[in-house]
Protein backbone atom coordinates (compact mmCIF):
# COMPACT_ATOMS: atom_id res chain seq x y z
CA UNK A 1 0.00 0.00 0.00
CA UNK A 2 1.38 3.38 -0.99
CA UNK A 3 2.26 5.66 1.87
CA UNK A 4 0.29 8.87 1.94
CA UNK A 5 2.61 11.79 2.57
CA UNK A 6 1.03 14.50 4.66
CA UNK A 7 0.75 17.90 3.06
CA UNK A 8 3.65 20.05 4.24
CA UNK A 9 2.53 22.81 6.56
CA UNK A 10 2.50 26.06 4.71
CA UNK A 11 0.89 29.47 4.95
CA UNK A 12 -2.09 30.23 2.80
CA UNK A 13 -4.16 33.27 2.00
CA UNK A 14 -7.83 33.12 1.04
CA UNK A 15 -8.92 34.61 -2.27
CA UNK A 16 -10.89 37.28 -0.38
CA UNK A 17 -7.84 38.30 1.67
CA UNK A 18 -5.63 38.28 -1.44
CA UNK A 19 -8.08 40.56 -3.20
CA UNK A 20 -8.03 42.99 -0.30
CA UNK A 21 -4.21 42.98 -0.28
CA UNK A 22 -4.22 43.83 -4.00
CA UNK A 23 -6.75 46.58 -3.34
CA UNK A 24 -4.63 48.06 -0.54
CA UNK A 25 -1.52 47.86 -2.74
CA UNK A 26 -3.32 49.66 -5.58
CA UNK A 27 -4.64 52.32 -3.19
CA UNK A 28 -1.08 52.92 -1.96
CA UNK A 29 0.23 53.21 -5.51
CA UNK A 30 2.19 49.97 -5.22
CA UNK A 31 0.22 47.55 -7.43
CA UNK A 32 3.22 45.24 -7.97
CA UNK A 33 4.06 44.76 -4.32
CA UNK A 34 3.79 41.47 -2.50
CA UNK A 35 3.06 40.70 1.13
CA UNK A 36 5.51 40.23 3.98
CA UNK A 37 3.92 38.18 6.76
CA UNK A 38 5.82 38.23 10.02
CA UNK A 39 5.63 37.73 13.77
CA UNK A 40 6.88 40.34 16.22
CA UNK A 41 7.51 40.16 19.92
CA UNK A 42 5.02 42.13 21.99
CA UNK A 43 1.29 42.47 22.43
CA UNK A 44 -0.40 41.29 25.59
CA UNK A 45 0.15 37.60 24.88
CA UNK A 46 3.74 37.82 23.68
CA UNK A 47 3.60 37.60 19.90
CA UNK A 48 1.83 39.79 17.36
CA UNK A 49 1.27 39.52 13.62
CA UNK A 50 2.78 42.00 11.22
CA UNK A 51 1.83 42.61 7.58
CA UNK A 52 3.74 44.82 5.19
CA UNK A 53 3.74 45.49 1.46
CA UNK A 54 7.25 45.00 0.07
CA UNK A 55 8.93 44.86 -3.33
CA UNK A 56 11.08 41.78 -2.86
CA UNK A 57 11.80 38.99 -0.37
CA UNK A 58 14.65 39.14 2.13
CA UNK A 59 17.71 36.93 1.62
CA UNK A 60 16.49 34.05 3.77
CA UNK A 61 12.75 34.45 3.33
CA UNK A 62 10.46 31.64 2.35
CA UNK A 63 8.43 32.61 -0.70
CA UNK A 64 4.92 31.15 -0.90
CA UNK A 65 2.61 31.73 -3.87
CA UNK A 66 -1.09 31.76 -3.22
CA UNK A 67 -4.00 33.26 -5.17
CA UNK A 68 -1.70 35.28 -7.38
CA UNK A 69 0.23 36.83 -4.51
CA UNK A 70 3.65 36.04 -3.15
CA UNK A 71 3.93 35.83 0.63
CA UNK A 72 7.40 36.47 2.07
CA UNK A 73 8.04 34.93 5.47
CA UNK A 74 11.29 35.01 7.44
CA UNK A 75 12.36 31.65 8.82
CA UNK A 76 11.83 32.43 12.49
CA UNK A 77 8.34 33.79 11.90
CA UNK A 78 7.56 30.73 9.79
CA UNK A 79 8.06 28.49 12.83
CA UNK A 80 5.16 30.26 14.54
CA UNK A 81 3.02 30.63 11.41
CA UNK A 82 3.24 27.20 9.73
CA UNK A 83 -0.28 26.05 8.89
CA UNK A 84 -1.77 29.53 9.19
CA UNK A 85 -4.53 30.73 6.89
CA UNK A 86 -4.75 34.47 6.37
CA UNK A 87 -8.37 35.46 5.85
CA UNK A 88 -10.26 38.71 5.63
CA UNK A 89 -13.29 39.58 7.74
CA UNK A 90 -15.15 42.45 6.07
CA UNK A 91 -18.33 44.37 6.68
CA UNK A 92 -19.32 46.80 9.41
CA UNK A 93 -18.44 44.37 12.19
CA UNK A 94 -15.48 42.79 10.43
CA UNK A 95 -12.05 42.56 11.94
CA UNK A 96 -10.01 43.10 8.77
CA UNK A 97 -7.21 40.59 8.22
CA UNK A 98 -7.59 37.53 10.45
CA UNK A 99 -4.91 34.93 11.17
CA UNK A 100 -6.27 31.43 11.66
CA UNK A 101 -3.12 30.09 13.28
CA UNK A 102 -3.19 26.50 14.57
CA UNK A 103 -0.05 27.17 16.66
CA UNK A 104 -1.73 29.86 18.76
CA UNK A 105 -2.70 28.41 22.14
CA UNK A 106 -4.02 31.62 23.63
CA UNK A 107 -4.91 35.04 22.32
CA UNK A 108 -5.40 38.34 24.09
CA UNK A 109 -8.84 39.91 24.44
CA UNK A 110 -8.57 42.07 21.36
CA UNK A 111 -7.21 39.15 19.32
CA UNK A 112 -4.14 40.91 17.99
CA UNK A 113 -1.57 38.92 19.92
CA UNK A 114 -1.07 35.28 20.71
CA UNK A 115 1.14 32.82 22.53
CA UNK A 116 2.27 29.34 21.53
CA UNK B 1 37.76 37.29 49.54
CA UNK B 2 34.20 37.91 48.40
CA UNK B 3 33.48 37.14 44.78
CA UNK B 4 30.76 39.52 43.64
CA UNK B 5 30.21 39.04 39.95
CA UNK B 6 33.18 40.37 38.08
CA UNK B 7 34.83 42.10 41.03
CA UNK B 8 36.62 40.45 43.92
CA UNK B 9 36.56 42.48 47.11
CA UNK B 10 38.74 41.60 50.10
CA UNK B 11 36.53 40.53 53.05
CA UNK B 12 38.76 42.53 55.37
CA UNK B 13 37.17 45.76 54.14
CA UNK B 14 33.87 44.81 55.77
CA UNK B 15 33.06 45.00 59.49
CA UNK B 16 29.60 44.42 60.97
CA UNK B 17 26.11 45.17 59.74
CA UNK B 18 25.63 47.55 62.66
CA UNK B 19 28.88 49.43 62.01
CA UNK B 20 28.37 49.54 58.25
CA UNK B 21 24.82 50.88 58.51
CA UNK B 22 25.78 53.55 61.05
CA UNK B 23 28.92 54.54 59.12
CA UNK B 24 26.95 54.69 55.89
CA UNK B 25 24.29 56.87 57.53
CA UNK B 26 26.92 59.23 58.86
CA UNK B 27 28.93 59.31 55.67
CA UNK B 28 28.57 57.41 52.43
CA UNK B 29 28.13 53.66 52.06
CA UNK B 30 29.95 51.94 49.23
CA UNK B 31 28.65 48.58 47.99
CA UNK B 32 30.08 46.30 45.32
CA UNK B 33 27.08 45.29 43.21
CA UNK B 34 29.08 43.91 40.30
CA UNK B 35 27.09 40.69 40.61
CA UNK B 36 24.10 42.38 38.92
CA UNK B 37 23.86 41.77 35.18
CA UNK B 38 24.75 44.42 32.61
CA UNK B 39 23.58 43.93 29.05
CA UNK B 40 24.41 46.17 26.12
CA UNK B 41 21.41 46.13 23.78
CA UNK B 42 22.06 47.79 20.42
CA UNK B 43 20.49 48.06 16.99
CA UNK B 44 17.92 50.32 15.35
CA UNK B 45 15.01 48.44 16.93
CA UNK B 46 16.41 47.96 20.45
CA UNK B 47 14.26 50.58 22.17
CA UNK B 48 11.11 49.61 20.29
CA UNK B 49 11.55 45.94 21.16
CA UNK B 50 12.22 46.52 24.87
CA UNK B 51 9.25 48.88 24.92
CA UNK B 52 7.08 46.05 23.58
CA UNK B 53 8.42 43.53 26.10
CA UNK B 54 8.27 45.44 29.40
CA UNK B 55 5.90 47.50 31.53
CA UNK B 56 7.26 51.05 31.38
CA UNK B 57 7.43 53.56 28.55
CA UNK B 58 10.91 53.52 27.06
CA UNK B 59 10.42 55.01 23.61
CA UNK B 60 10.68 58.60 24.79
CA UNK B 61 13.91 58.24 26.77
CA UNK B 62 16.49 60.90 25.94
CA UNK B 63 20.19 60.05 25.88
CA UNK B 64 21.30 59.79 29.51
CA UNK B 65 17.84 58.97 30.91
CA UNK B 66 17.32 55.90 33.08
CA UNK B 67 14.01 54.09 33.43
CA UNK B 68 12.93 51.21 35.64
CA UNK B 69 10.76 48.69 33.81
CA UNK B 70 9.54 45.19 34.54
CA UNK B 71 9.91 42.28 32.16
CA UNK B 72 6.72 40.25 32.58
CA UNK B 73 5.36 36.96 31.27
CA UNK B 74 2.13 36.92 29.27
CA UNK B 75 0.42 36.18 32.60
CA UNK B 76 1.81 39.41 34.02
CA UNK B 77 4.32 37.68 36.33
CA UNK B 78 7.73 39.20 37.08
CA UNK B 79 10.70 37.88 35.13
CA UNK B 80 12.99 40.70 36.21
CA UNK B 81 13.12 44.35 37.19
CA UNK B 82 15.37 46.15 34.72
CA UNK B 83 16.97 49.56 34.81
CA UNK B 84 17.42 50.80 31.25
CA UNK B 85 19.90 53.59 30.49
CA UNK B 86 19.76 55.13 27.04
CA UNK B 87 23.19 55.95 25.66
CA UNK B 88 24.20 57.39 22.29
CA UNK B 89 24.12 54.18 20.28
CA UNK B 90 22.79 51.51 22.61
CA UNK B 91 20.81 50.75 25.75
CA UNK B 92 22.56 49.60 28.90
CA UNK B 93 20.24 47.23 30.73
CA UNK B 94 20.89 46.37 34.38
CA UNK B 95 19.33 43.05 35.40
CA UNK B 96 19.07 41.03 38.58
CA UNK B 97 22.06 38.94 39.70
CA UNK B 98 20.75 35.57 38.54
CA UNK B 99 18.66 36.64 35.59
CA UNK B 100 20.98 38.22 33.04
CA UNK B 101 21.12 35.06 30.91
CA UNK B 102 17.35 34.64 31.01
CA UNK B 103 16.80 38.30 30.11
CA UNK B 104 19.24 38.02 27.17
CA UNK B 105 17.49 34.84 25.98
CA UNK B 106 14.06 36.45 26.43
CA UNK B 107 15.06 39.40 24.24
CA UNK B 108 16.61 37.04 21.69
CA UNK B 109 13.48 34.86 21.58
CA UNK B 110 11.31 37.85 20.72
CA UNK B 111 13.71 39.20 18.11
CA UNK B 112 12.42 38.21 14.67
CA UNK B 113 13.33 40.54 11.84
CA UNK B 114 14.27 43.41 14.14
CA UNK B 115 17.76 44.90 14.22
CA UNK B 116 18.67 44.07 17.83
CA UNK B 117 21.90 42.74 19.32
CA UNK B 118 22.46 41.77 22.97
CA UNK B 119 25.93 41.60 24.51
CA UNK B 120 26.56 40.60 28.10
CA UNK B 121 29.15 43.06 29.41
CA UNK B 122 28.78 42.04 33.07
CA UNK B 123 32.23 40.44 33.18
CA UNK B 124 33.91 43.41 31.52
CA UNK B 125 32.69 46.01 33.99
CA UNK B 126 32.40 46.58 37.72
CA UNK B 127 29.46 48.28 39.43
CA UNK B 128 29.89 50.12 42.72
CA UNK B 129 26.96 51.72 44.50
CA UNK B 130 27.09 54.83 46.67
CA UNK B 131 24.38 55.08 49.28
CA UNK B 132 22.97 57.82 51.50
CA UNK B 133 22.35 61.50 51.43
CA UNK B 134 25.93 62.72 51.80
CA UNK B 135 26.96 61.23 48.46
CA UNK B 136 26.86 64.55 46.69
CA UNK B 137 28.90 66.20 49.44
CA UNK B 138 31.57 63.57 48.99
CA UNK B 139 31.34 63.62 45.20
CA UNK B 140 30.01 67.03 44.08
CA UNK B 141 30.09 65.83 40.46
CA UNK B 142 26.96 63.81 41.24
CA UNK B 143 24.94 66.81 42.43
CA UNK B 144 23.72 67.46 38.88
CA UNK B 145 22.54 63.88 38.34
CA UNK B 146 18.76 63.73 38.85
CA UNK B 147 16.84 60.66 39.93
CA UNK B 148 16.72 58.40 36.84
CA UNK B 149 19.49 60.39 35.21
CA UNK B 150 23.13 59.65 34.47
CA UNK B 151 26.45 61.35 33.80
CA UNK B 152 30.01 60.53 32.78
CA UNK B 153 32.30 61.38 35.68
CA UNK B 154 35.99 61.00 36.49
CA UNK B 155 37.21 59.88 39.90
CA UNK B 156 40.98 59.96 40.23
CA UNK B 157 42.14 58.64 36.88
CA UNK B 158 39.08 56.48 36.31
CA UNK B 159 36.27 57.40 33.92
CA UNK B 160 32.99 55.98 35.16
CA UNK B 161 29.36 56.08 34.20
CA UNK B 162 27.17 57.27 37.09
CA UNK B 163 23.43 56.68 37.27
CA UNK B 164 20.97 57.39 40.03
CA UNK B 165 18.12 55.00 40.83
CA UNK B 166 17.77 55.15 44.65
CA UNK B 167 17.58 51.38 44.44
CA UNK B 168 17.66 50.63 48.19
CA UNK B 169 15.15 53.24 49.24
CA UNK B 170 17.87 55.80 49.99
CA UNK B 171 19.48 58.31 47.67
CA UNK B 172 21.85 56.05 45.80
CA UNK B 173 24.00 56.03 42.70
CA UNK B 174 25.69 53.30 40.70
CA UNK B 175 29.13 53.75 39.18
CA UNK B 176 30.01 51.51 36.24
CA UNK B 177 33.64 51.33 35.15
CA UNK B 178 35.91 48.99 33.16
CA UNK B 179 36.82 45.94 35.24
CA UNK B 180 40.57 46.54 34.98
CA UNK B 181 40.13 49.93 36.63
CA UNK B 182 37.82 48.68 39.38
CA UNK B 183 40.53 48.30 42.10
CA UNK B 184 41.75 51.82 41.42
CA UNK B 185 38.22 53.20 41.58
CA UNK B 186 37.45 51.30 44.81
CA UNK B 187 40.66 52.58 46.43
CA UNK B 188 39.90 56.15 45.39
CA UNK B 189 36.38 55.95 46.86
CA UNK B 190 37.50 54.36 50.14
CA UNK B 191 40.91 55.86 50.78
CA UNK B 192 40.76 59.24 49.08
CA UNK B 193 37.09 60.10 49.63
CA UNK B 194 36.49 58.08 52.81
CA UNK B 195 33.46 56.05 51.87
CA UNK B 196 32.49 53.13 54.09
CA UNK B 197 32.37 49.67 52.45
CA UNK B 198 28.98 48.07 52.96
CA UNK B 199 28.61 44.30 52.60
CA UNK B 200 25.68 42.35 51.25
CA UNK B 201 24.16 41.76 54.72
CA UNK B 202 24.09 45.48 55.51
CA UNK B 203 22.70 46.20 52.06
CA UNK B 204 19.95 43.64 52.70
CA UNK B 205 19.24 45.26 56.06
CA UNK B 206 18.82 48.65 54.36
CA UNK B 207 16.60 47.20 51.63
CA UNK B 208 14.33 45.28 53.99
CA UNK B 209 14.04 48.09 56.52
CA UNK B 210 12.97 50.37 53.65
CA UNK B 211 10.44 47.81 52.43
CA UNK B 212 11.94 47.45 48.98
CA UNK B 213 11.33 44.32 46.89
CA UNK B 214 14.54 42.42 46.18
CA UNK B 215 15.83 40.26 43.36
CA UNK B 216 15.26 36.55 43.94
CA UNK B 217 13.04 37.05 46.99
CA UNK B 218 10.11 39.31 46.08
CA UNK B 219 10.91 39.86 42.40
CA UNK B 220 10.11 36.37 41.14
CA UNK B 221 7.67 34.76 38.75
CA UNK B 222 5.39 33.95 41.70
CA UNK B 223 4.27 37.58 41.82
CA UNK B 224 3.15 40.42 39.58
CA UNK B 225 4.54 43.98 39.59
CA UNK B 226 1.46 45.42 41.30
CA UNK B 227 1.83 43.00 44.19
CA UNK B 228 5.53 43.95 44.40
CA UNK B 229 4.54 47.65 44.66
CA UNK B 230 6.29 48.49 41.40
CA UNK B 231 3.42 50.60 40.08
CA UNK B 232 5.85 53.49 39.47
CA UNK B 233 7.47 51.32 36.82
CA UNK B 234 4.26 50.60 34.91
CA UNK B 235 2.86 52.80 32.16
CA UNK B 236 -0.90 52.38 31.84
CA UNK B 237 -1.24 54.34 28.62
CA UNK B 238 1.71 53.32 26.45
CA UNK B 239 -0.08 50.47 24.67
CA UNK B 240 0.57 46.75 24.54
CA UNK B 241 3.47 44.87 26.08
CA UNK B 242 3.71 41.26 27.11
CA UNK B 243 1.47 40.79 30.13
CA UNK B 244 -0.25 44.17 29.71
CA UNK B 245 -3.78 42.81 29.54
CA UNK B 246 -3.43 41.04 32.90
CA UNK B 247 -1.64 43.92 34.64
CA UNK B 248 -4.13 46.50 33.35
CA UNK B 249 -7.13 44.38 34.39
CA UNK B 250 -5.75 43.82 37.90
CA UNK B 251 -5.26 47.55 38.31
CA UNK B 252 -8.49 48.75 36.68
CA UNK B 253 -10.77 46.39 38.56
CA UNK B 254 -8.79 46.54 41.82
CA UNK B 255 -8.14 42.80 41.61
CA UNK B 256 -4.64 42.74 43.12
CA UNK B 257 -4.93 39.87 45.58
CA UNK B 258 -1.94 40.51 47.81
CA UNK B 259 0.47 43.25 48.75
CA UNK B 260 3.96 43.57 50.11
CA UNK B 261 3.88 44.23 53.86
CA UNK B 262 6.37 44.89 56.64
CA UNK B 263 6.59 42.25 59.34
CA UNK B 264 8.38 41.89 62.67
CA UNK B 265 8.96 39.23 65.31
CA UNK B 266 10.89 38.60 68.50
CA UNK B 267 14.08 36.56 68.64
CA UNK B 268 17.38 36.44 66.80
CA UNK B 269 16.39 34.33 63.83
CA UNK B 270 13.71 33.92 61.25
CA UNK B 271 12.40 30.82 59.51
CA UNK B 272 13.82 29.37 56.30
CA UNK B 273 12.58 31.46 53.39
CA UNK B 274 10.13 31.64 51.80
CA UNK B 275 7.94 30.82 54.81
CA UNK B 276 4.18 30.42 54.82
CA UNK B 277 2.27 32.84 57.07
CA UNK B 278 -0.77 31.26 58.66
CA UNK B 279 -3.94 32.55 60.27
CA UNK B 280 -6.00 29.92 62.07
CA UNK B 281 -4.09 27.23 60.22
CA UNK B 282 -4.72 28.65 56.76
CA UNK B 283 -2.01 30.24 54.62
CA UNK B 284 -2.71 33.94 54.08
CA UNK B 285 0.74 35.13 53.07
CA UNK B 286 4.43 34.40 52.58
CA UNK B 287 7.46 35.83 54.36
CA UNK B 288 10.07 36.39 51.65
CA UNK B 289 12.92 38.43 53.23
CA UNK B 290 14.17 38.80 56.78
CA UNK B 291 16.99 40.44 58.71
CA UNK B 292 17.97 40.85 62.34
CA UNK B 293 17.74 44.27 63.99
CA UNK B 294 21.21 45.17 65.19
CA UNK B 295 19.91 46.77 68.39
CA UNK B 296 18.79 43.32 69.60
CA UNK B 297 15.08 44.09 69.37
CA UNK B 298 14.21 41.10 67.23
CA UNK B 299 13.87 40.72 63.47
CA UNK B 300 12.08 42.46 60.64
CA UNK B 301 11.01 41.20 57.28
CA UNK B 302 8.85 41.80 54.27
CA UNK B 303 6.47 39.44 52.60
CA UNK B 304 3.28 39.11 50.62
CA UNK B 305 -0.05 39.07 52.44
CA UNK B 306 -3.53 38.62 51.05
CA UNK B 307 -5.32 41.94 50.94
CA UNK B 308 -8.18 40.88 53.21
CA UNK B 309 -5.74 40.15 56.05
CA UNK B 310 -3.65 43.34 55.91
CA UNK B 311 -4.21 45.00 59.25
CA UNK B 312 -1.54 46.74 61.29
CA UNK B 313 -0.76 44.74 64.41
CA UNK B 314 -2.36 41.52 63.15
CA UNK B 315 -0.58 38.39 64.40
CA UNK B 316 0.25 35.52 62.09
CA UNK B 317 2.13 32.27 62.64
CA UNK B 318 4.77 30.49 60.62
CA UNK B 319 4.58 26.69 60.33
CA UNK B 320 7.24 26.50 63.09
CA UNK B 321 4.97 28.47 65.42
CA UNK B 322 6.86 31.77 65.22
CA UNK B 323 4.51 34.70 65.93
CA UNK B 324 4.87 37.43 63.30
CA UNK B 325 3.30 40.90 63.54
CA UNK B 326 2.03 42.81 60.51
CA UNK B 327 3.52 46.31 60.52
CA UNK B 328 1.68 47.71 57.49
CA UNK B 329 1.89 47.84 53.76
CA UNK B 330 5.16 49.03 52.17
CA UNK B 331 5.11 52.17 50.10
CA UNK B 332 5.24 51.79 46.33
CA UNK B 333 8.96 51.55 45.87
CA UNK B 334 11.89 50.48 43.82
CA UNK B 335 14.42 47.72 44.06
Amino acid sequence: MARVRPEPLTITITSDAAEHVRQFAADMGKPDCNLRVAVKGGGCSGLTYDLDLVDAPGDNDKVISSHGLELYVDKKSYIFLAGTELDYSGGLNGKGFVFNNPNAKTSCGCGTSFSV
Amino acid sequence: MVRSGAMTTPTSVYSSVRYECIAAAEGVGLADRSHLGRLKVSGADATDLLNRLSTNKLDDLAVGDVQGTVLTTNKGRIIDLLYVLRQDDHLLVITGPETRKRVAEWIDFYTFIEDVKVEDVSEETAMFSLIYDKVTTALPQLAEVPLYGSADITIGDVDALALRTDFAGYESYDLIAPLEQAPELWDALVEDIGMCPVGSSALEFMRISNGVAGYGSELTEDYNPLEAELIDFISFNKGCYIGQEVVARLNTYDKVQKHLVRLSWDGDEGPDLPAALLLEGRQVGTLTSSTRLFNGDGCIGIGYLRKAYIQDGARLLTEDGLAVTVEGIVRPGKA
